[in-house]
């Protein structure tokens, strides 16, 4: 049975619910955050089925929620966010999904627009040459298997003892890059063998470099304390885990498809496959869950490595006096165990956050000092060549939706119509024709990746903003594009 | 009217593909030309590679992931295949057999995974039909 908008109830005027009554297997009620144009939206493809089917998990407490940037996935929509107890409740590696804490970072500079434009196209194409992408299996940096088995178990403070971070890095990265859970003894071979060669890759598909320069500031004391100023520069990485997230899903997924028979758990699609958060499979998973997390995190300070070297190598000739410094490195992708008040209880829960950001309020005792008053940034990148924004958590978020916000502008274009109604070397000189400098692999996986195939994602941060999940800080617009 | 072996189904996000085959070897086979398919246009520049793949899953579902999965590992060796055989399914086992090479130009996109969502095996009234997503 198709859902239907009077199947909902408006709350208000960016948030509706779906009964729990709706179907007799839901276990809490379903809420999504959306305009009207958005809600339409995801009534078009099977994302708010999936919403629903995620409010039949074990042990959830609160709502199944969904983000204004929902769109279908595959077992959870994108824009997903469930909580379940530790106690009662479960985890689910499906519901994570293959691409384990692929996230966001944004690096800031002192450095103007006007500054870096006479550079712009040499450093788009260092950028591309000093970080690898595209598909296949190496290209990352070299480690044996003792190296990288204290990255899984250290994720960024290996990446600051060997070099490839500024202890502020690490201090501005959620859970300063380390989930202390992760256990290596919980990961395949295979998962080792092939993530030991992809470390400080980007991928390929929606992954990107970017480099953006600030449009407007909507939060002076919080964009000082990011250091971000108007009409700088600033730079953003998009990407995950690589094949070792992909194979830890995967053996997961398909080792708790008996798990799930064995414990009694009724599913309604096998992707949502999950086992008891405190049962020997459970907390297998969710130890070598967190080696992949500590992985991706590694990733993305490799290439911020690469990005700081890619500025030295062009910029050594000139006068210029510059600083890159990490704003915020965050997850999109995962399942966090963390306290939240429910019924006006606090209750120990495994958040999951399916393309969904954690955007805890001000206050939070994990945040660096600078942004105990102004709440964690939240990182959420546009479609390519449009805008992306820097939000902050805030007290709403707290208390309406776990402590999450949205990740992007989400898809509304399947990547074939995409394919098919755009050319990749169109795109590319439209973008070039707007002064975005493009270096990309693929000009058909430019194509799938077109603006036209998303969602506005100003109007996805009107509505978290609008239903207090978020506070915006500051807009950026991009002016150079890197992608496998 | 022959209906095709594989074709696109809509999908917002990912990669989804529906497969038919006149029977469970042909089903199996059909989906792993489909899901190669999405890679492009690929071929191998000499033949370098032959290999036999046995895996087992504890049902048929299972057991299609399973096998596309293995051949998703291959191809993550900067391979590409030229044939693709099921030589046998029994019970919940698979024999297959593959070859192929170095691809002559780069695969267009990256399959993470293939994954379970909604998977089911329906017989028809010509054999077997599924459809199967794919994270892109």
């Amino acid at each position: 049975m198709a859902v239907h908008k009077q199947n909902m109830k408006r709350i208000s005027e960016f948030l509706w619910e779906i009964p729990a009554t709706y179907r007799h297997d839901m276990k809490v009620p379903a809420r999504l955050y959306a305009s009207d144009a958005i809600l339409e939206a995801a009534l078009q493809d099977a994302s708010v089925e999936q919403l629903i089917n995620t409010a039949t998990l074990p042990g959830l407490v609160g709502y199944a929620l969904t983000m204004p940037d929902i769109h279908q996935g595959y077992g959870f929509p994108i824009g997903g966010v469930v909580a379940s107890t530790t106690k009662e409740g479960v985890i689910s590696p499906g519901g994570v999904g293959f691409d384990i804490n692929c996230g966001v970072r944004v690096l800031t500079s002192n450095l103007s627009y006007d500054d870096l434009e006479p550079h712009l196209a040499t450093l788009a194409t260092t950028l591309y040459r000093n970080c690898p992408t595209g598909v296949g299996k190496g290209g990352g940096i070299d480690l044996d298997a003792k190296d990288f088995d204290a990255l899984l178990r250290e994720g960024s403070e290996w990446a600051l003892e060997n070099g490839f971070a500024e202890p502020q890095d690490v201090q501005r990265t959620e859970e300063q890059g380390r989930l202390k859970a992760a256990d290596p003894t919980k990961v395949s071979k295979r998962a080792i063998e092939r993530g030991i060669t992809q470390v400080g890759t980007l991928g390929a598909g929606n992954h990107f470099i970017e480099l953006d320069r600030v449009d407007a500031i909507y939060d002076e004391e919080a964009a000082q304390a990011m250091g971000l100023a108007d009409g700088n520069i600033v730079a953003q990485i998009h990407c995950g885990s690589r094949g070792f997230g992909h194979q830890v899903c995967t053996d997961y997924v398909r080792d708790f498809q008996s798990a799930a028979q064995k414990y009694g758990i009724h599913l309604v699609d096998r992707q949502l496959i999950c086992a008891p958060f405190n049962s020997p499979e459970g907390q297998a998973y969710f130890g070598a869950m967190c080696a992949a997390a500590n992985y991706a995190f590694v990733n993305r300070q490799v290439l911020a490595h690469d990005i700081r070297q890619s500025f030295k190598q062009v910029l050594k000739k000139t006068s210029l006096d510059y600083r890159l410094t990490q704003v915020y490195d965050i997850a999109h992708n995962m399942a966090k165990v963390e306290q939240h008040e429910v019924d006006g209880k606090r209750v120990e829960v495994v958040v999951h956050r399916k393309g969904a950001t954690r955007a805890f309020g001000p206050g939070f005792e994990g945040l660096p000092e600078e942004y105990r008053e102004i709440g964690q940034p939240v990182l959420v990148p546009g479609s390519m060549g449009t805008a992306s924004w820097i939000l902050t958590g805030t007290l709403g978020s707290m208390e309406q939706s776990f402590g999450s916000t949205c990740h992007g502008a989400g898809r509304t274009m399947s990547r074939s119509k995409a394919k098919q109604t755009i050319l990749g070397n169109k795109l590319k000189s439209e973008l070039q024709s707007e002064g975005i400098e493009v270096r990309a692999g693929s000009m058909p996986g430019l194509a799938e990746e077109a603006p036209q195939a998303y969602k506005d994602v100003d109007e996805v941060v009107r509505v978290v903003t609008g239903a207090g999940i978020a506070r915006k800080v500051a807009r950026i617009v991009p002016v150079a594009v890197i992608k496998g | 009217m022959n209906l095709p072996a594989w074709e696109e189904v809509e999908h917002t996000a990912d990669w989804s593909l529906r497969v038919r085959g006149a029977d469970l070897r042909s089903l199996f086979e059909n989906a792993a030309c489909g899901m190669v398919s999405l890679l492009g246009d690929a071929k191998p520049t000499e033949i370098t590679f032959h290999r036999v793949i046995e895996v087992s899953a504890i049902d048929t579902e299972s057991l299609l992931v399973e096998w596309l999965t293995e051949l998703l590992y291959i191809l993550e060796e900067d391979l590409i295949f030229s044939e693709i055989n099921v030589k046998q399914i029994e019970g919940n086992t698979l024999i297959g057999e593959v070859s192929g090479g170095p691809p002559d130009q780069p695969p267009m996109k990256i399959i993470k995974a293939v994954t379970y969502h909604l998977l089911e095996i329906r017989p028809t009234d010509t054999g077997y039909e599924t459809v199967l997503v794919f994270d892109v």
